[in-house]
């Protein structure tokens, strides 16, 4: 339902950079939606496609420990491996986490199940949101559309800021904060990727220096 | 025309196996290694720091529709959403409405 409003702003901002079935497409196949911001952003700024490419990869590597903590709850005792492979390509944030809390209280039979109903559910809801999305962007006066566009941004802020527990995280996103737009104003196609990987690095290295310290 | 739809539909492919590695990779060694070593807690950081730095540029110096608004406009919005958001308990939906009726009505009483 969330997640569908942050579609929602995708959409509406796709409209003019793309067309309807790019935007839907990769919905579809990339279902996460950072790193369609910043394949959409990035192709708007005129980079490269392999830097585009790596961007994309490193907003998703998130997804690494996210499958290995969640695959242990699901896995059935058959271990039907083909069937967990298409299941994990669902996995993102909003189902990830709901599957987190409600799991451990299902009998393992039905996690999988379950897992996949809920991941679906989320999955067409995003492809839904994306078109009407895009198809308000369309239709709708200027005021509302920017008010549609800001949507994206907007639920980044609150998600980073609300859901953000380490202190790692933190010092990222205000290192990252500071480093993206700041880096834009030199090299506007290089600013997702170097911000994102000065301001991770200086992070990184200022939490581990205060531990050793 | 043909080839820019080629061009854009092998983008979103490459993206999204790009996007897919992770989740695939993680189902290969789901068991097998650990989470805290020092190369998952900077991939994390570095997630964590490219979101932030490009949604703070798409607030700060956005382009296409939203550069027609006015930063102050957009930032006030966004300081509304983020009251609004952990007044309620962290409620996404309430906070992301407040942002969108803030800027919507801070634009047009301009």
């Amino acid at each position: 339902m969330v997640l569908a409003a942050g579609y929602l702003g995708f959409g509406a901002l796709a409209n003019g950079q793309f067309p309807l079935w790019a935007a839907l497409l990769s919905t579809a196949t990339i279902f996460a939606l950072p790193g369609q911001l910043a394949m959409l952003e990035m192709s708007i700024a005129g980079s490269v496609p392999v830097i585009i490419v790596l961007t994309v990869s490193l907003t998703a590597a998130r997804f690494l420990p996210m499958t290995v903590a969640l695959l242990p709850m699901l896995r059935p005792a058959e271990r039907s491996a083909l069937s967990l492979y298409a299941a994990v390509h669902l996995l993102a944030m909003t189902g990830w986490a709901a599957s987190m809390r409600r799991c451990p209280e299902l009998p393992l039979e039905q996690r999988l199940p379950w897992f996949v109903g809920f991941a679906l559910t989320n999955w067409i809801a995003c492809l839904l949101a994306t078109a009407v999305g895009f198809w308000l962007a369309e239709s709708l006066p200027p005021l509302v559309r920017q008010g549609l566009v800001f949507i994206g941004p907007l639920y980044f802020v609150l998600i980073l800021t609300g859901e953000t527990r380490t202190r790692h995280g933190v010092v990222a996103l205000a290192c990252g904060a500071v480093a993206g737009p700041l880096i834009h104003l030199a090299a506007p196609q290089w600013s997702v990727m170097l911000g994102g990987l000065i301001g991770g690095t200086l992070a990184w290295g200022l939490v581990g220096a205060k531990r050793r310290a | 025309m043909q080839n820019d739809v080629l061009e854009l539909a092998l983008l979103i492919a490459a993206c999204a196996l790009a996007t897919y590695l992770w989740r695939g990779l993680g189902m290969l060694v789901s068991g097998r290694v650990r989470m805290e070593s020092a190369f998952f807690v900077w991939a994390g950081c570095v997630a964590y720091a490219l979101i932030a730095g490009l949604t703070a540029r798409i607030l700060l110096l956005p382009t296409g529709t939203l550069a027609a608004t006015p930063l102050p406009e957009r930032l006030l919005a966004c300081a509304l959403a983020l009251i609004v958001y952990f007044v309620l308990r962290r409620n996404l939906l309430a906070g992301i409405a407040a942002g969108f009726v803030a800027l919507v009505t801070l634009v047009a009483a301009r």
